[in-house]
């Protein structure tokens, strides 16, 4: 017996499919099919893009036949099916909606092709069709052994910055996998911000996308992997955003102050949530300038990557708590020099240092306590508790991930500040650096 | 009076082209059955169409015209996505004739030459295709309707109003 699994290298679009069915009458009628699409070991989905024969008469008589080939080895199969049902909306949809703009981009048919429904089918049967095959390309690398060995490397990481740092190293060096970033979600969920990236010339740190933006607000909307194996601009984030932007109007214009890093000719790109018990941690993403870079099993991988990143950051998280301690009462001398102005606007939480823009939220409403202490107390050492207890931070719920809003901080300030810096001197404790006098100046709402 | 054919010249010229093509039959059940074809053949009246199949390939589609005589036949031109079906529901399974398997080798050769500069490797149009001379059957029908099936939304309308 055949598994749908074992035949998936079918389903990514490469050579059309055809699909027949017959009329409630008996008479056949056989189209192609821009997408079959893998749902699971037995069932597939069809795109369902125009009210057409085939949608007509699946829904008088659900039996159908699909035939699919191997893009790579030209081996041939006839799938017996019959319809169940029509998703019009939620994961799954969205999963063939972002593949088929891939596939009409790459086939000339933007614009024409708009995914109505994703038509789910069970898979009665798989029959291998007989004919030439041709000798496989050997294989790119050994993806089991890859996740093997991050699995490995990620069970290591002690602190939330260093795991994140290594699932990306992880992605480069054990699945050849250069450009990726991660994003976690804000407090209230409408949008995510970049704590990590790698291979980027700019790191991107900071920068925001929209939830539903793009493959990866998408993917943290409908908490499922998004894949497109070709250029589109469906999915691109610079226009959707400067439309957003636009249409906010100029309230809106500092999310987009720190432009998000990315290929400017992407062809493959993989957005993978990380969710740990239902709950939304982050959002994984890959890219490539090559076409069909990411495959079904390279999808596998990287979810089971960000099942286990998931399941690391919650434990790290919950070790970083039980051992908050109370910081020893240090005082920093304080450093000459003429005072920088550290401006803070609550309204926004934004935080400019000079002139120029550093971090807003929570980050920001984070950074204006520690600079609030350190400049009436002289306070260098905190914890990570008193954060989560302080009301002028307003986190969001107790467990919104403080740990990421600090990584976020810190490497914003090690990018874009010479003088300030923070450093951890344990789980759950880290000190703010200070090398210049600064005057902070709070800007009520 | 005799209608006049339903494939004009215009549209025989078409199927003569580098074309994907399949071809879809009923079992019993009312079970579809389809399967890749490796070239075709229009008979110079332009009143039916002859498909080649491996008979290989096309087991169930061999016995479910044998039983019913019903075929639904899809012509693709990769290249401009121009798609056309035909039914017919006299369709027959015959043996090859002399030059039929000629056609089936150039019918390959220049579906690999239309599918090369898609970014489609020759190999592969070949090897999908490629049958032995004795794996070669023929399906032949006169198409009693035909539909635009060009992606977008006027596929599925009928080619030609009904005389």
């Amino acid at each position: 017996m055949i598994t749908v699994d074992s035949v998936r290298a079918c389903m990514e679009g490469a050579i059309p499919a055809t699909v027949a069915t017959c009329a409630a009458d008996g008479t056949p009628n056989v189209s192609y099919v821009s997408q079959v699409h893998y749902v699971d070991g037995g069932h597939v989905a069809l795109s369902f893009q125009f009210f057409n024969k085939t949608r007509e008469n699946v829904l008088a008589n659900p039996r159908a036949a699909a035939w699919v080939s191997d893009p790579t080895s030209a081996a041939q199969y006839r799938l017996a099916l019959e319809y169940l049902r029509t998703e019009t909306e939620g994961p799954l949809f969205e999963r063939m909606k972002a593949k088929l703009a891939g596939i009409a981009s790459h086939s000339g048919m933007s614009g024409v092709f708009r995914l109505r429904g994703a038509d789910v089918y069970r898979v009665l049967g798989i029959e291998r069709v007989a004919g030439q095959l041709l000798p496989a390309p050997p294989p790119r690398r050994n993806l089991l052994a890859a996740l093997r060995a991050s699995s490995e490397r990620l069970n290591r990481c002690a602190d939330l910055g260093r795991l994140l740092d290594e699932l990306l190293a992880c992605l480069d060096e054990e699945f050849g996998i250069g450009h990726s970033m991660l994003l976690v979600p804000d407090g209230a969920g409408t949008r995510l911000y970049t704590v990590a990236s790698r291979g980027y010339a700019a790191s991107g740190v900071g920068s925001e996308i929209p939830l539903g933006c793009g493959v990866i607000g998408v993917a943290a909307r409908e908490r499922t992997p998004i894949r497109i194996s070709h250029m589109t601009s469906d999915y691109a984030y610079g226009q959707a955003m400067r439309e957003r932007a636009a249409a906010e109007g100029l309230s809106d214009m500092l999310e987009t102050m720190i432009p998000l890093p990315g290929l400017a000719d992407s062809r493959s790109q993989l957005a993978v949530p990380v969710a740990v018990e239902g709950r939304l941690l982050g959002v994984l993403y890959v890219e490539s300038t090559e076409e069909m870079r990411f495959s079904y099993d390279d999808e596998d991988a990287l979810v089971a990557l960000a099942t286990q990143t998931g399941m690391v950051a919650r434990l790290l998280q919950e070790t970083a708590e039980s051992q908050d301690e109370a910081p020893a009462a240090a005082r920093a001398a304080r450093p000459g020099g003429a005072p920088v102005p550290v401006r803070h606007y609550a309204a926004d939480g934004s935080v400019f240092i000079g002139d120029d823009y550093l971090i807003k939220g929570v980050a920001g409403a984070i950074f204006c306590k520690l600079l609030r202490d350190y400049v009436s107390e002289q306070r260098t050492d905190f914890t990570n508790r008193e954060l989560r207890l302080d009301p002028s931070i307003r986190l969001p719920d107790v467990s919104d991930n403080l740990e990421a809003r600090l990584i976020l901080l810190s490497r914003r300030l090690a990018e874009r500040c010479e003088f300030l810096r923070i450093e951890k001197t344990g789980r759950g404790r880290f000190r703010l650096v200070v090398a210049r006098p600064i005057r902070l100046v709070e800007l009520p709402r | 009076m005799t209608q006049p054919p339903l494939i004009d010249e215009e549209l025989a010229a078409f199927l003569r082209g580098p074309l994907g093509i399949n071809v879809a039959s009923r079992a019993a059940g009312k079970v579809p059955v389809l399967v890749r074809c490796s070239g075709c053949r229009v008979s110079t009246d332009r009143r039916s169409v002859k498909l080649y199949l491996a008979c290989s390939r096309a087991g169930p589609v061999i016995d479910a015209v044998r039983a019913t005589r019903v075929a639904a036949a899809v012509f693709s031109l990769p290249s401009s996505h121009r798609t056309v079906q035909l039914k017919g529901i006299d369709a027959r399974i015959g043996a090859a004739e002399e030059g039929d398997y000629e056609a089936v080798e150039h019918h390959i050769e220049a579906f690999a030459r239309e599918l090369a500069p898609l970014g489609y490797n020759a190999d592969m149009a070949r090897a999908m295709l490629w049958l032995e001379r004795a794996d070669l059957a023929t399906l032949s029908f006169t198409p009693s309707a035909a539909f635009m099936q060009t992606p977008g939304p006027g596929a599925g309308a009928p080619l030609r109003a009904p005389a």
